[in-house]
């Protein structure tokens, strides 16, 4: 131990001073930005979440343009009657559609449509909040600015 | 069984002061049937038979086919009926055959939708449903 000390007190092992370059800094900084381990950085693109949304619209089952209204409708029933249709890409149903001035949909329709939307971005939207979803505008914009959205 | 959303017992009084309350308790119910519907998948093994999607729409045609009454107290029992069924559909109560002839496959049993039947009397069409008609 002593021996070790000694020796080591005369040797000198020649320090550099690490500076770091400009290229180092801005990898290191480009390198800081994408954290992976992190969840915080994954908040959806406002695109992204426009997409989805108008997605899940139009994937509702009783917009379509040709607006066929019948009771007792069975879900495959009216599958079969849209796809008579042909509606791949619906030209009504744009990101400001209003759901029930626009596409004329009923209340409880615009609660399903809520209820859909919850459960694409795996949220919880309380009910105050909900009931003042009425349109895809409104519906993006507060997707958008939940921070749990994913 | 540790569900994400737990069933909170919305537990309709009876007494619904007036329509627009009435309406609001029917739109919670709602909500509450469709945030138990992912639980629901589980239970039963849903996941490649029906989407949740076609469970919501099965939910609230069930819902819309009693939208035109306007008596609150009739409402109150529809929905305490409504809650009753759900109730049962989460605490594993029904069977996965319940639920796919009731809420997947048409209105009614398996058994109104089997082509054999499809040219036989009204009588027999109506048998399950009801008996007056």
């Amino acid at each position: 131990m002593a021996l070790r000390a000694a020796v080591l007190r005369h040797l000198r092992v020649p320090v550099q001073k690490l500076t770091v370059s400009g290229s180092n800094q801005s990898q290191i900084g480009f390198l800081a930005s994408i954290r992976s381990f992190s969840s915080h950085d994954d908040h959806l693109s406002k695109q992204d979440v426009v997409d989805r949304v108008l997605d899940v619209v139009k994937s509702f089952p009783k917009v379509d343009p040709a607006k066929c209204h019948t009771n007792h409708l069975s879900f495959s029933r009216f599958l079969r009657l849209v796809d008579q249709f042909v509606v791949t890409t619906n030209p009504q149903v744009t990101p400001d559609v209003h759901f029930q001035k626009d596409l004329g949909l009923d209340s409880l329709d615009t609660v399903e449509i809520v209820m859909a939307i919850e459960e694409e971005f795996k949220l919880e939207i309380p009910d105050k909040e909900a009931d003042k979803i009425d349109s895809c505008s409104l519906a993006i914009e507060y997707v958008f600015n939940h921070p749990m959205s994913s | 069984m540790s569900a994400p959303f737990t069933l909170r017992k919305i537990g309709v009084p009876p007494n619904s002061a007036n329509l627009t309350e009435a309406r609001r308790r029917v739109f919670d119910f709602f909500r509450a049937a469709c945030r138990s519907l992912p639980t629901v998948m589980d239970i039963y093994n849903l996941q490649d038979v029906v989407a949740p999607s076609q469970l919501r729409f099965a939910i609230s045609a069930q819902i819309r086919n009693n939208a035109h009454i306007t008596d609150p107290k009739v409402i109150d029992l529809l929905l305490f009926k409504g809650m009753e069924e759900l109730t049962d559909i989460v605490d594993h109560a029904k069977q996965r055959h319940h639920i796919i002839g009731q809420y997947v496959v048409g209105e009614g049993l398996v058994q109104n939708t089997g082509s054999k039947d499809q040219g036989k009397s009204d009588f027999l069409k109506n048998f399950y449903t009801s008996n007056y008609f």
